[in-house]
């Protein structure tokens, strides 16, 4: 037999790489150790960077919030419109949000002869066309003002831990008394809507969605023909608490929180959750009042955007 | 070589076969009467008596030593033998009952008395074990690859719906049991062709289902079952119970789902019985919702499905586990939508599908449609009564799958499955006849075959 290495060569070499000189040992020994150290260092700072730093679960390559304000063009009067706008854009400005002012007029055919509320929907998909590298849509209606502008959404609810701190786990979905409840392993990773409640209803005015598949699929479904067609008195709402309570796919992926944390109501409208009437200092304030009125302006709203004016002026 | 060199271990076995012993068929009536009426009754004592009758019996080595009379012997002991024919020894015991009726072992080599010396014949032995052990062993060690990680049979499951409406509405004749039967025992046998799983399914009519008036929805339960069941398989292979498999040995792997782009068409437009307006022109989509072709990747295929002449046929379609499937399934079946259009979806589940299919956009993207006759081949008188070869089975190019669709409106369920069964036998025999000749065609010589016309 022949070898490519003369076998008789290796009894001489192995005593060699076998018997290392013990300071060699005791430095392989250290550096072992070090390395050991390093990568576990490392390990635990991307473990708890991550964790820190993710907000909840942003597809790949998405980044930012859409703000989405359905504004009634034809309804509204010129100086209301300015006023929301001027709170919107404010606040986009302050966190490097973008605004995505949609009209409703703009969806009359979509919506057809179904309630003109219903246009929320078409509204959020238009937004998620126009800004597919968004990583979250945040729905506000326009009977609503942004008081607490320094309060970043990331700070609020975006945050993972934030969120897992505020989903409120095995709580009928409508209330006060539905057999379906939110479920109670839900995880904030999990989540791809963020919703609250009043004393009555999901609360459609105010909403975060996350981009991806799920938005698609949800906002399809909730815009189904026979959903708009079914004379639901709520119209949308109502169709939302309908899909909430019979397909699991989405409440396995939505988290209710406090409705003062999203959605909290002025002090004179109606229906506002235990707890869910504005206080000084949370983060925005609504007027459900105005919702399905075709008014010219809100004018519940007068005061408090004097109040948001003189915040800004100050701060 | 001679029987006295190997006595057989049972006494009264092979080598004391009674056409051999002395005085045979002279049958003695103590012969029969104990061992066929009462082999209990025997005593011991008598068993003993007679077994010491058989060890006295003198050696064989002086009656075989000529050639001729030797290999008389050999081929008389291979002859099964009744043990009421049993010697003059009369006495056959209990467990060599089933002895008498083999071949005795030794045979084979008298058999090969030509080959006698011992090389030679060990050759011949060798290759034959060889054979023997192709013949019985690959095709385990076949099935078991496919039944492995690598060979992908348990990524399939078949479910097939039988008993539909069973229990309740129906009574079932004999025709109705023999389709039942020969599509469970059709799907068994593709299912363990290749390796995969099957579920049959109880489509029992339950008081759950026409309580909440969804009869027939409860395919989405079952396919979810399914699911649950077999939590490592992918897709998942939907098959009604009037569908016949013709072809065993096709895989669906080789079929369609190895290259899924080239078999699937996703613009509806290619073939749009429901004229269904594609791509969806609303503005407010993004790009994928108005595309043409979903995102054009074929790992987003969620649901393969056919069109026939009518729209969507749901006798056979396949799945894939996603997120997606897990929302089709979740939102198929909704009480509002149920109950404004119960009147108008006469085909149920399938319309309810076109229907989403419509309404909602997220679902085009993940739907692929394969051609009709890729796994839902129709008979003639489905869908009118002339031929259309994209509509119809086509004998010559061997299509997958029969589905005797609407069968139970004025035709034949139970002859069309009976008709193409056979077909389906006759054109996998010659299969099996082709592979046998490549071998030297000794399986056709052997047992010629008369049905091979």
């Amino acid at each position: 037999m022949q070898f490519a290495l003369p076998p008789r060569k290796s009894p001489h070499r192995l005593p060699k790489s076998s018997q290392l000189p013990p300071y060699r040992r005791t430095q392989l020994k250290t550096i072992a150790v070090c390395a050991c150290l390093v990568l576990s260092i490392l390990y635990l700072l991307s473990y708890f960077f991550s964790a820190s730093t993710a907000s909840i679960g942003a597809p790949v390559g998405t980044s930012g919030v859409v703000i989405v304000t359905l504004l009634d063009r034809e309804h509204f009067s010129e100086s209301y419109i300015k006023k929301i706008v001027t709170n919107r854009e404010d606040y986009a400005n302050r966190h490097g949000y973008t605004n995505f002012f949609a009209s409703l007029s703009d969806y009359d055919e979509a919506v057809g002869d179904s309630p003109k509320s219903w246009a929320t929907v078409p509204a959020v998909r238009h937004a998620m066309a126009s800004y597919p590298h968004a990583a979250h849509f945040f729905h506000l209606s326009p009977h609503a003002l942004i008081m607490n502008p320094s309060r970043s959404l990331k700070s609020l609810l975006l945050d993972s831990s934030r969120l897992e701190s505020l989903m409120l786990k095995d709580l009928p979905v409508v209330p006060p008394d539905s057999i379906i409840k939110t479920f109670s392993h839900l995880k904030e990773k999990d989540i791809d809507l963020v919703i609250t409640q009043d004393s009555d209803d999901l609360n459609p005015g105010s909403f975060m969605l996350r981009n991806g598949d799920f938005a698609r699929f949800f906002l399809d479904l909730w815009f189904d023909p026979l959903f708009r067609s079914y004379n639901f008195a709520k119209a949308e709402a109502h169709g939302l608490d309908h899909i909430m309570q019979w397909h699991p796919t989405v409440l396995a992926r939505t988290a209710l929180v406090p409705q003062r944390v999203l959605s909290a109501y002025s002090k004179d409208s109606h229906g506002a959750s235990t707890d869910g009437m504005y206080h000084d200092g949370d983060f925005l304030i609504r007027f459900p009042g105005c919702d399905n009125l075709q008014v010219k302006e809100c004018t519940e709203m007068e005061p408090y955007y004097m109040i948001w004016q003189k915040k800004i002026k100050s701060g | 070589m001679s029987l006295s060199r190997s006595p057989s271990p049972h006494p009264g076995g092979g080598w004391s076969s009674p056409g051999l012993a002395p005085g045979s068929g002279t049958s003695t009536p103590r012969g029969y009467s104990p061992n066929t009426l009462s082999p209990g009754g025997i005593s011991w004592a008598t068993a003993k008596a007679k077994s010491d009758e058989v060890r006295k019996y003198p050696s064989f080595s002086t009656r075989n030593s000529g050639f001729f009379s030797r290999q008389k012997h050999k081929l008389s002991a291979r002859l099964p033998s009744f043990r009421n024919q049993a010697g003059d020894t009369g006495y056959v015991e209990k467990d060599s009952y089933r002895a008498q009726w083999r071949p005795s072992g030794r045979g084979l080599w008298g058999n090969l008395g030509i080959l006698r010396r011992r090389g030679r014949a060990r050759v011949v032995v060798w290759l034959l074990l060889l054979w023997l052990g192709y013949l019985l062993l690959w095709s385990t060690l076949v099935h078991l690859y496919r039944r492995s990680p690598l060979g992908g049979g348990k990524k399939v499951v078949i479910i097939l719906g039988s008993n539909t409406e069973g229990g309740v509405m129906e009574w079932k004749g004999a025709r109705e049991w023999a389709i039942e039967r020969n599509s469970i025992w059709n799907k068994k046998r593709y299912a363990q062709e290749w390796g995969y799983e099957l579920e049959v399914a109880n489509m029992l009519a339950k008081k759950r289902y026409s309580h909440e008036w969804r009869e027939s929805w409860e395919k989405v339960d079952v396919i979810r079952e399914a699911m649950r069941k077999y939590p490592k398989a992918e897709w998942f292979w939907w098959l009604d119970l009037n569908t016949w498999i013709m072809e065993y040995g096709t895989s669906l792997q080789h079929h369609l789902l190895n290259d899924l782009e080239s078999h699937v068409y996703r613009d509806i437009n290619d073939y749009n019985p429901l004229n269904i307006t594609h791509p969806l022109p609303e503005f407010y989509l993004d790009e994928l919702g108005r595309s043409l072709e979903g995102d054009g990747k074929s790992d987003s295929l969620n649901l393969l499905l056919t069109q026939d002449c009518g729209g969507f046929n749901l006798g056979s379609f396949l799945v894939r586990r996603s997120l997606w499937t897990d929302r089709l399934l979740d939102t198929w079946w909704d009480p509002v939508m149920y109950e404004q259009m119960h009147m108008n979806w006469e085909h149920k589940e399938q319309n309810a599908l076109e229907y989403m299919y419509q309404s909602q956009p997220w679902i085009r993207g993940n739907m692929g449609f394969l051609p009709q006759r890729a796994i839902n081949a129709f008979p003639p008188g489905a869908c009118g009564d002339e031929i259309n070869p994209t509509i119809h089975y086509q004998q010559k190019d061997r299509d997958l799958v029969v589905n005797m669709a609407g069968c139970m409106f004025g035709r034949d369920c139970w002859a069309e499955m009976y008709n193409y069964r056979e077909l389906s036998n006759q054109l996998n025999r010659r299969w099996w006849g082709s592979v046998t000749s490549a071998f030297g065609g000794m399986y056709e010589r052997v047992f010629p075959s008369d049905d091979d016309d």
